[in-house]
């Protein structure tokens, strides 16, 4: 108790003498007073007990709330937004252009959004198109000059661009060996000084806008044949204009809204963009009576190829029967303007992550197109698989209308496609003639849920092994020597010229050619007769009533087939079993079709057309309907050329390439 | 004058702690009339007879969606419930004017109507056409489910709720998506950060609190109040279908975790195997949902699908739990109709009921039958050559429906809590090596079948 004393606790004696006070006088008043003191002191101690639990309950139930959307209706998921970058007011962009014989870069505000050292690539004129309002890149471009026509994919793609685009050019090795005049005269039109005279591994750098003003050159002349010109880096500023005036003013509808959207972000589209008389995005082709794929969904396998993919996707909504709400994109990667492209026809797109490299990764990319395909589309039997760089016939719907039933009911079907592999030009004549045959030729084709679900899905190639999958369909233990139906002449046309195994070169020797059908409505004949006996039927009618022709002339010459119309010849050439394509094969090379591998067969059989004539080429004594040969006749047989190494190290690059 | 200071002193506290008071009281009610405004006004509702707001909110709300050609049907559970009631008199008289305003001016805070993906566009046009009309709307979007079983792809994201709001009343529209398993699926309704909390009271929506799913329902036009609608063919089926209509994704994000640390199995073997057993699960399930028997994935089928989204390649087996009040005597004639034969029958309804239907290629299908207790679910075993039987303890569960091999079949709600108590605390790490006998961490040692009942309780074929 003593220990309290020291505590100089001043207070308490207040209190004790104020309280004695109180008390002193309490005992002086009068009952009535004193009630009336308790009274107030009840009440305010009431008071003092409703507020704290009022600021109880207030609490609680803002805690209560809080808590119930929490768990009832927060997206538990953080969200994952990235904030965009705020749209910069600076009305000034910095660009530097840097040009020289190993390395070009452009740099916009300390942005580098071009930069290529890498040897051996890129060489020529790098073109980057900025917006002149908010200074994103819309597109990129090179055009390696040194080689020709280079130049005119140059000059048809700065006309595309639309007036009032900031246009950066820059040279990296050599870019003027194939820069003819017209390329020239465009570039001094846009304000070039230096253009009409670059010469042969001149250095550059060019900043313009498009029908405006020069914001900057910069050149260095090469000093002798032998050497290049002095690198160059030019820095400069641009000048930024108003949203608004880089718009066009088109309607306010929806549509104009995507192409909007569209415009302002991406370059080199041609008219989709253009202000006055803009090419439309919606086309409303007529719909298909009793369109039987309506409801099967339509998955458009795509990379980062957007020129391509605008291109199929026009074509694609073009024709008729076209149902836009079944068409899926999945995009390998995780590119924009790919996707940009998907929206401005609102189509919905998908994005993949990509996994493993090269023909795996294509490979990767289909099963997950196709699974995504079915779990969206739970209800269909069927899938549409389409590539970005397809042209597709405006019947393609109509075609498969028609045949799809067959696949659904013919259990010896392995797919339908919409592309002939041997159809060219000039071997393909009929639009409603079907074949069936032992490959599987892909380049839009149809496949059946349950053959994907039930065999393929469950043992597609993992991504460590290096297949294609389209080669991996074709091998006996997928397809299990069941046949694609296919047409005569091709509802798909394959423009890609860039590729994972493509080239021009390549493309114009095997695809250029190929007969695409531009026949709208195309009734397709004998649709039944396609069917697995059915069929057999059919090419013993044929073969019975085909001509035969003369065996001792030489099958490649023109004048081996007569010049009539409408006939059916018949040829025979030797196999002695049924791997032995020898002879199919050189014959393929000098008729001038597919040649790689062998496709488009059928139990040894060939069906094409030459001259106008339907020509059947069977394989004997392989063939089932060597039977059909006359004694008389013996099978023609075609002598490899010596150099087989090399024959056969293509088809190993090229079999791959349809992918 | 001290005296006189210290009363009026305290008069004044007093006069000021009841102004204080009164202010607080006043402020409390104002608070709870704002929150529960709802509730007032519902009881204003009822008072002042038919509140025919309601109505002209539905009666817009139909007009905006038929004038975009959209196909979408009532689904709320009030209406539907009053509906009911007088279904037959509705049904016989599909255009009869009606007297009164009986079912749409029904007090409640939201109409709730469905539509089904598939059957519209998504236009942007509909909502600046509800817009003119006076409609406020909200739209909430979440990633695709049908997408996510699949990591790399980067799935969009799709409406799945919208609220269009006028006046005091709100019109809830619940998006279904067709999945693979042929059902229909709506998801849950989540606010993102930025959305308004307020726009209504989100927490009294009839959907939205749990993803679900449901069979795709026959509809039928009727006119209600004068206002022709599409219904679901049997309000009183859907009602009941929708009290236990608690969809459970699958675990996707772990599953690949845990595949991560175990590779997949995927031989030829395994291939195989899932193949069998899918193609076993959809014709039990055919079979068992013929018979309106209600069942679960149970032991390693539930297993794999909490574990890794897949039938386990060496489960050997597929496992489904009943209860014992679904038992039916058809059960064996019916598989053995749909050509799976009885390969053993171990036990008896009253106790320890299990059976094994031999399928394809050495596939067994094993139905164990559960049986409710007070505190827990148990499931009996029984060892053929020794007569022993052995009991499997459960906590209690539910059932929710989820997807799995393409199938929309059911599994305990409460899965982590139904695998542990099988697998114990590792379930997480696979085990080859499995005896039913010793290994689950949840058997007890049963007694033994008296002997002169193994003729009944223990049949093997």
């Amino acid at each position: 108790m003593d220990e309290w004393k020291p505590n100089p606790a001043i207070k308490p004696h207040k209190k004790r003498s104020w309280y004695l006070a109180w008390k002193y006088k309490l005992m002086n008043q009068r009952a009535l007073r004193k009630l009336c003191q308790t009274g107030a002191v009840l009440f305010l101690l009431v008071t003092v007990i409703v507020n704290i639990k009022l600021i109880l309950d207030t609490r609680r139930a803002a805690y209560e709330e809080e808590e119930e959307s929490a768990q009832d209706y927060d997206d538990e998921m953080l969200n994952v937004e990235v904030p965009r970058h705020p749209v910069s007011n600076k009305k000034v962009l910095d660009v530097e252009v840097y040009s020289s014989r190993s390395k070009v870069y452009v740099a916009v505000d300390g942005t580098t959004v071009l930069e290529d050292e890498a040897r051996e690539q890129g060489r020529g004129i790098h073109v980057i198109v900025l917006n002149q309002a908010t200074g994103h890149v819309m597109a990129k471009r090179v055009f390696d000059t040194y080689s020709p026509h280079e130049d005119e994919a140059m000059v048809l793609f700065l006309n595309m661009v639309a007036r009032g685009r900031i246009l950066i050019f820059t040279i990296k090795d050599e870019g003027s060996f194939h820069l003819k005049d017209t390329a020239k005269n465009v570039l001094k039109s846009l304000g070039s000084q230096v253009a009409p005279f670059l010469s042969w591994r001149d250095m550059w750098a060019f900043v313009g806008k498009k029908g405006g003003e020069v914001y900057g050159e910069k050149h260095a002349k090469s000093p002798a044949l032998s050497t290049w010109g002095d690198p160059v880096l030019l820095k400069t500023e641009v000048h930024l204009t108003s949203v608004e005036d880089a718009e066009c003013r088109w309607p306010d509808t929806e549509l104009n809204h995507r192409r909007k959207r569209f415009c302002s972000k991406v370059e080199g589209y041609g008219s989709v963009c253009s202000c006055k008389d803009p090419t439309p995005i919606e086309f409303n082709p007529d719909p298909l009576k009793d369109n039987k794929v309506f409801d099967v969904p339509v998955a458009v396998i795509a990379g980062n190829r957007p020129n391509y993919l605008y291109r199929m996707l026009r074509s694609l909504l073009s024709a008729q029967g076209v149902n836009p709400q079944m068409i899926t994109v999945f995009i390998d990667g995780y590119y924009e303007e790919p996707m940009d492209v998907v929206e401005l026809f609102g189509l919905s797109g998908i994005q993949h992550t990509p996994i493993s490299i090269k023909n795996a990764r294509v490979s990767q990319h289909y099963k997950a197109s196709l699974t995504a395909t079915f779990n969206l589309f739970p209800d269909a039997k069927f899938a549409v698989v389409l590539e970005e760089d397809l042209d597709i016939s405006v019947d393609f719907f109509s075609f498969l209308s028609q045949s799809i039933h067959l696949l659904e009911e013919d259990e010896s079907l392995y797919c339908v496609s919409a592309w002939n592999d041997q159809g060219y030009e000039h071997t393909a004549e009929d639009p409603s003639l079907l074949y069936r045959v032992e490959t599987m030729p892909g380049l839009g084709w149809v496949l059946r849920k349950s053959l994907y679900k039930d065999e393929l899905e469950p043992k597609w190639p993992t991504p460590e092994k290096l297949w294609d999958w389209d080669m991996w369909m074709r091998m006996p233990e997928q397809r299990k020597g069941r046949e694609c139906i296919i047409p005569d002449v091709s509802r798909s046309y394959h423009f890609g010229i860039v590729g994972l195994n493509m080239n021009g070169y390549f493309h114009e020797a095997y695809f250029k050619k190929h007969k695409f059908n531009t026949v709208p409505n195309v009734q397709l004949k004998n649709v039944e007769s396609l069917r697995k006996d059915a069929y057999e039927a059919e090419i013993h009618r044929l073969l019975g009533e085909a001509e035969v022709l003369d065996h001792s002339k030489n099958a490649c010459e023109d004048s081996f087939v007569p010049d009539t119309e409408g006939r059916v010849y018949v040829m025979f050439i030797r196999m002695e079993q049924e791997a032995d394509f020898t002879t199919w094969t050189q014959l393929a090379k000098c008729l001038h079709i597919w040649d790689l591998d062998v496709r488009g067969n059928h139990k040894g059989l060939w069906r094409l057309f030459r001259k106008k004539n339907h020509f059947l080429v069977v394989g004997v004594p392989a063939s089932p309907y060597s039977s059909k040969k006359p004694s008389s006749v013996t099978p023609i047989y075609i002598e490899p050329p010596a150099k087989e190494e090399g024959a056969v190290a293509v088809p190993a690059v090229a079999a791959a390439e349809q992918t | 004058m001290q005296k006189i200071n210290k009363n009026v002193v305290l008069a004044l506290l007093s006069l000021t702690s009841l102004v204080f008071l009164l202010f607080q009281l006043y402020y409390y009610k104002f608070y709870l009339s704002q929150k529960n405004g709802a509730v007032f006004s519902k009881v204003r509702g009822s008072q002042s007879g038919q509140d025919s707001t309601r109505w002209h909110v539905v009666r817009k709300f139909l007009g905006l969606i038929s004038s975009h050609n959209i196909p979408v049907y009532l689904i709320d559970p009030l209406i539907l419930g009053l509906v009911d009631k007088d279904i037959e008199q509705i049904r016989s008289s599909p255009d009869g004017p009606s007297p009164e305003c009986k079912y749409f001016c029904a007090p409640r805070d939201f109409t709730t109507f469905a539509l089904l993906d598939k059957t519209w566009k998504h236009e942007v046009g509909l909502f600046r056409t509800a817009e003119k009309m006076g409609f406020q709307w909200l739209k909430i979007l979440n990633k695709d489910p049908r997408l996510d079983g699949m990591d790399d792809l980067s799935g969009i994201e799709i409406p799945l709720h919208y609220i269009f709001k006028l006046a005091s009343h709100a019109i809830h529209l619940v998006v279904f998506y067709e999945r693979s398993g042929n059902y229909l699926w709506h998801g849950p309704l989540r606010l993102k950060q930025h959305m308004d909390r307020k726009f209504v009271p989100f927490r009294k929506l009839h959907f939205g609190r749990y993803p679900g799913a449901y069979e795709k329902p026959e509809l039928l036009l009727v006119s209600i109040d004068d206002l022709k609608v599409q219904i679901p063919k049997s309000p009183s089926s859907f009602l009941e279908e929708m009290s236990h209509s608690r969809f459970l994704e699958c675990r996707y994000r772990e599953a690949r975790a845990f595949f991560q640390l175990y590779p997949d199995d995927a031989s030829l073997d395994a291939v195989e195997f899932r193949k069998k057993a899918k193609s076993l699960l959809h014709l039990a399930a055919l079979t068992l949902n013929n018979l309106g028997v209600k069942f679960w994935l149970s032991s390693g089928t539930c297993l794999g699908w909490y574990r890794q989204c897949n039938v386990i390649p060496h489960s050997k087996d597929v496992d489904l739990g009943v209860f014992i009040k679904d038992y039916k005597a058809d059960i064996i004639p019916a598989f053995q109709k749909a050509g799976l034969p009885l390969k053993h029958k171990f036990g008896k309804v009253e106790d320890s009921l299990e059976l094994s239907f031999q399928g394809e290629d050495d596939v067994k299908l094993d139905i164990f039958f559960f049986y409710e207790e007070d505190d827990h679910i148990w499931n009996g075993g029984t060892q053929a050559k020794s007569g022993k039987k052995f009991k499997y303890l459960f906590p209690k569960f539910t059932l929710c429906w989820t997807e799995f091999v393409e199938l929309k079949v059911h599994v305990p709600c409460e899965t982590r809590q139904y695998v542990e108590a099988n697998y114990g605390p590792d379930w997480k790490v696979p085990v080859k090596t499995w005896d039913w006998k010793s290994s689950p961490s949840n058997v007890q040692y049963n007694g033994i079948w008296p002997v002169n009942e193994w003729d009944d309780v223990i049949q093997i074929y």
